[in-house]
């Protein structure tokens, strides 16, 4: 009984995570160049409308995530334009690319909405999903951003870790001035972060459209870049740490389902805040240990001499 | 300044379109009005309530409709409306149940203009009610999944735990029960009529559990149909019969809504000026409600089996007649009592044998 | 003596008209801009635009329901503007009007039979304060330097709406629509009342009064000076002695009381009752407001009201273009884009 249950939780929590943990890699980079993107949401719109529409035309889901990646990196250089170049408040910026992600990704999937597509397909891996405590359930058998995400996750560590590029991005985030005294281009850098966390969350929104719900509705994510965004905190602005993240909080999208199918008697209302309660709760237990780990020049504007 | 110089080019553009006098059309027998809570192409109400005034406006040449999708069940919706009685509307059809009273606000500033809503409960002079009798629908539906099932679990995916939807799942399940006494019903609740990704995860939540058969009552069935087709599940479908096209395999049977001669009848009364409001129910055999074609793994017996059931419905059987308990074991519907139309909204509990929790 | 005082009464209205320019320009900008998007996609900017006018000046209902949208919009800008002379930022406007209409809905519930006159004055401050204890939590989060404010009033706009759907599906069921979700109605001493057979109600007046009481308190009291000082530097705030924490607090609790505010005058004027879907997004248009009113009142004034118009052109594109409601927000979008790359950023602390 348990085992269903937690093989229920465990499937839901890895499909619902999967976008989750794309929007936080994105964001992870953003940050660490020293830039808060609350308009992570309207990427994820316009990557699931962009991606779904793709699909639609082309009959390829494929061509649909890519599509929607280099939406998602246009829109993110867009903003880019706006906190970097013209240094305009971030958060009043990612607030209005939230409104701008919103009206475009309707615009784009009007003429899409309710239509169905294939999606993109499913792969099986041969012996583990035969398995018998695996063999009735949507486990080791995912398309191919699931199987993904564990090796993205790895190169966005190995990025930002491992790479002059990495060292860069992060010097910036902790100090423009100073990374800029050294030689670097910091809003060079800045531009190329949110590039790369732009493909990442368009990517994450394609998922959304082409994948999980093979359809294209208005306002389709529901929060959920919001929740990447606090993801990014409760990682510590770590890419392997996200894995975890998204994990928990895809888990407990699946949870409250989960439990209603079994029955549990406490309302589904009540069931529903639960991610974003949880969310709250980590985010406050987190508290001051944040503080240390985030890049110390996150959110600042940088007045360099460019 | 540039900015401004840009600027004047629409202003002016407004300002000589403003002059411009609008010309005359040719005059049409009658301007509907609709508007929809979400999109048409949805395998599922708004495509039935299109498909409907679509064949109301085939039925009366002349008839010119004007529509609205994805408008919300807020007071947005009065502004929607008005703007249509201000391009000549006389008869206008708020689609969802949720445009009720702001349906009834707009009704009573124009009491020249004509309203029927589906799904709710009002009536005044210029203001009617209609709606399918679905929850006795439901009863052969089940029979149909009741029979179909192997692992004796049905799924049920609700959008909100309303009178209405709840009692859609009861009769589902006495019918379901009575073909199969072993049978279970689970319900998911999304708490939306329309919330994709939540419907998925839902679907797949049930699947998880074991059931094999997947039914639902959402705005559009599309994508738990999908999520059952996919993991080789069978499916219901509930709202429009086209559903059936995205289940090619799993496909059993479904219930569909088939308005358009509902429709006709109104707006020829109103052409005719004898408008008359009501509060309208009807069923399979008035019309209003059709069983959708069933599936190629569906066998000749349990065709016939539903088939008999909804004949027996049209002659006058009530699956709602006691004795009925709920799932906690209390007697809901006393012996000899018998739930008829006007308490069909009035559900708050899950009949026995459904697993979920009714508020 | 009287040529001088004319020359600066001059230049003061000269200064405002070109603050009023500037503005204008902005919106035609973005208007420009917008339209060059709907030609792409094959729709008629200037029909539009052409429709727009006529329904909202061209039509006694279309003009008020103008005002009816004012009504929310001017009170969810306060609610930002406030908090953002102390260097907050309120994201959390459609949480805290969605607890307002909850908690003032509870007074309407409870004591149907009070009569009017002590009935909406309770049901105000209900929803006063409904809206405030939403926003109070992050606020002390904020105080307490736990967590932004920012991410902490955005979250919470998410779980407003699912208590309100747990009220009216479970313990406030209403009785004759006992299948619906939603409450009883309220009883006629619970509706704020209209005017002029429209629907454009008193909960304008309290709007305007929020407005008039921001304006006062920030410009002119010695409180309102001490929280600029805040917003300006909070550590040398704290060093002359001033009560961060408190401050912070008690600000960010009246912004989301005003915010509150809105939600009562959704429930008890427009719906009569409590349901879901209150606010097409009343919260985060007033945020957008707010910032581009640039905080000042008379701004908070204009743009509500240019925004009340901007959503008609919303309202018109759906009817008249077929394009999703939704897609109006580009324009506002637009709008914030140009005013916040019109010019690189003063320098400013975070």
């Amino acid at each position: 009984m348990i085992a269903t249950l937690l093989r229920g939780v465990l499937a839901g929590a890895i499909l619902s995570g999967t976008l989750l943990l794309y929007a936080t890699l994105g964001e992870v980079i953003v940050e660490r160049a020293g830039i808060v993107n609350l308009g992570l949401e309207g990427i994820l719109l316009i990557g699931a409308s962009v991606a779904f529409a793709v699909a639609s035309v082309s009959g390829s889901a494929y061509l649909g995530v890519v599509a929607a990646a280099v939406a998602g990196g246009i829109t993110a250089l867009l903003f880019g334009y706006l906190v970097v170049s013209r240094k305009a408040n971030q958060l009043a910026s990612g607030l209005a690319l939230m409104f701008f992600g919103s009206g475009v990704s309707a615009l784009v999937g009007k003429s899409y909405v309710g239509g169905v597509i294939a999606g993109l397909p499913k792969i099986r891996v041969p012996w583990l999903s035969g398995l018998s405590w695996v063999r009735s359930s949507t486990l080791f058998n995912w398309d191919i951003l699931v199987y993904l995400t564990i090796p993205v996750a790895l190169l966005a560590w190995w990025l930002l870790f491992r790479t002059r590029w990495g060292l860069g991005v992060r010097a910036v985030g902790e100090n423009p001035a100073a990374a800029y005294a050294s030689g670097r281009r910091p809003q060079l850098l800045q531009y190329q972060a949110l590039f790369v966390g732009g493909l990442f969350g368009g990517a994450a929104g394609a998922h959304l459209s082409v994948s999980l719900t093979r359809t294209w509705n208005e306002g389709m994510t529901a929060g959920r870049g919001f929740i990447a965004i606090a993801l990014v905190i409760f990682s510590k602005w770590h890419p392997i740490r996200a894995v975890v993240g998204a994990l928990v909080f895809g888990g407990a999208e699946a949870l409250q389902l989960q439990l209603q199918a079994r029955g549990a008697q406490v309302s589904p209302f009540l069931l529903d805040m639960f991610p974003y309660l949880l969310t709250l709760a980590v985010l406050l237990a987190w508290g001051g240990a944040r503080r240390a780990a985030a890049p110390a020049g996150l959110g600042r504007t940088f007045y360099g001499t460019e | 300044m540039k900015n401004l110089k840009l600027g004047v080019v629409p202003l002016v553009l407004m300002a000589i379109v403003c002059l411009f006098p609008a010309h005359a059309q040719d005059k049409p027998a009658l301007i509907v009005g609709a508007i929809y809570i979400g999109s048409v192409n949805d395998y599922g109400y708004n495509r039935s309530m299109k498909d409907g005034l679509e064949e109301m406006k085939r039925n009366i040449p002349g008839l010119k409709l004007i529509e609205a999708e994805n408008v919300p069940e807020t007071a947005e919706s009065e502004r929607v409306m008005e703007n249509m009685i201000q391009q000549g509307a006389k008869l206008i059809f708020p689609t969802s149940f949720g445009h009720m009273d702001f349906a009834l606000n707009v009704a009573r500033r124009h009491r020249d203009v004509f309203f029927y809503h589906p799904g709710g409960y009002k009536v005044e002079q210029n203001f009617g009610n209609f709606f399918g009798k679905t929850q006795t629908a439901w009863y052969p539906i089940g029979i149909a999944a009741g029979r179909m099932t192997k692992t004796n679990k049905l799924g049920f995916v609700v959008g909100q735990p309303i009178g209405y939807a709840l009692g859609n799942v009861n009769a589902f399940q006495l019918g379901a029960r009575s073909a199969n006494p072993k049978v279970q019903t689970i319900v998911v609740v999304t708490n939306s009529w329309s919330d994709k990704a939540k419907e998925a995860a839902a679907a797949n939540a049930l699947l998880d559990q074991g059931c094999d058969v997947l039914a639902m009552h959402v705005d559009s069935p599309a994508v738990i149909i999908q999520a059952a087709e996919a993991r080789g599940a069978m499916s219901i479908g509930f709202q429009s019969t086209e559903a059936r096209r995205l289940a090619p395999k799993g496909w059993i049977t479904g219930l569909g809504f088939t308005w358009g001669k509902f429709m006709t009848e109104v707006a020829n009364s109103v052409i005719n000026g004898t408008f008359k409001p009501g509060f309208v129910r009807q069923g399979i055999d008035e019309g209003m409600m059709a069983v959708a074609p069933f599936g190629p793994a569906v066998p000749p017996d349990v065709r016939k089996q539903v088939l008999e059931a909804v004949d027996k419905l049209a002659k006058g059987f009530n699956p709602f007649t006691g004795p009925i308990k709920d799932n906690e074991g209390i007697v809901r519907i006393k012996e000899g009592e018998v739930w008829g139309n006007d308490k069909m909204g009035n559900f708050d509990w899950y009949a026995e044998g459904i697993i979920g929790k009714a508020k | 003596m009287r040529a001088a005082a004319a020359l600066r009464a001059l230049r003061q209205i000269a200064a405002w008209c070109l603050i009023a320019l500037r503005y204008l320009a902005v919106i035609v900008v973005a208007l420009a801009v917008f339209s060059l998007i709907l030609l792409v996609v094959g729709k008629d900017p200037v029909k539009a635009y052409a429709d727009t006018f006529a329904y909202t000046f061209g039509n006694a209902y279309g003009f008020s329901e103008l005002l009816v949208r004012m009504s929310p919009l001017l009170l969810t800008a306060v609610a930002v503007a406030l908090p953002s002379r102390i260097g907050l930022i309120n994201v959390g406007g459609e949480g805290q009007l969605y607890m307002g209409a909850w908690l003032a809905s509870a007074g309407a519930l409870a004591f149907p039979s009070l009569p009017a006159w002590i009935l909406l004055p309770l049901m105000a401050a209900c929803g006063f304060a409904g809206g405030a204890v939403w926003a109070a939590v992050p606020g002390i989060l904020r105080a307490k330097k736990l967590v932004n404010e920012t991410i902490t009033t955005l979250l919470l706009n998410y779980v407003a709406p699912m208590i309100i759907s747990f009220f009216i599906f479970g313990p406030w069921r209403g009785e004759e629509s006992s299948s619906y979700p939603q409450s009883a109605a309220f009883t006629a001493s619970a509706r704020l009342p209209s005017f002029f057979n429209t629907r454009i109600h008193a909960g304008l007046l309290l709007a305007l009064a929020a407005l008039l009481f921001y304006w006062l308190v920030v410009e002119k009291t010695r409180w309102g000076v001490q929280i600029r000082a805040i917003g300006g530097n909070p550590e040398a705030a704290e060093r002359l002695g001033i009560p961060l924490v408190l401050y912070t607090v008690s600000v960010m609790a009246i912004a989301g009381g005003i915010a509150g505010l809105a939600g009562m005058g959704e429930v008890s004027a427009i719906q009569g009752r409590l349901r879901q879907g209150l606010s097409p997004g009343y919260g985060f248009a007033g945020f957008l407001v707010a910032w581009l009113a640039g905080t000042r009142p008379a701004g908070i004034l204009l743009m509500a009201f240019v925004f009340a118009i901007i959503t008609s052109v919303g309202d018109i594109l759906q009817i008249t273009q077929g394009l999703p409601y939704a897609v109006v927000n580009i324009l506002m979008a637009v709008i914030l884009f140009v005013v916040l790359g019109r010019q690189p950023g003063r320098r400013e602390t975070r």
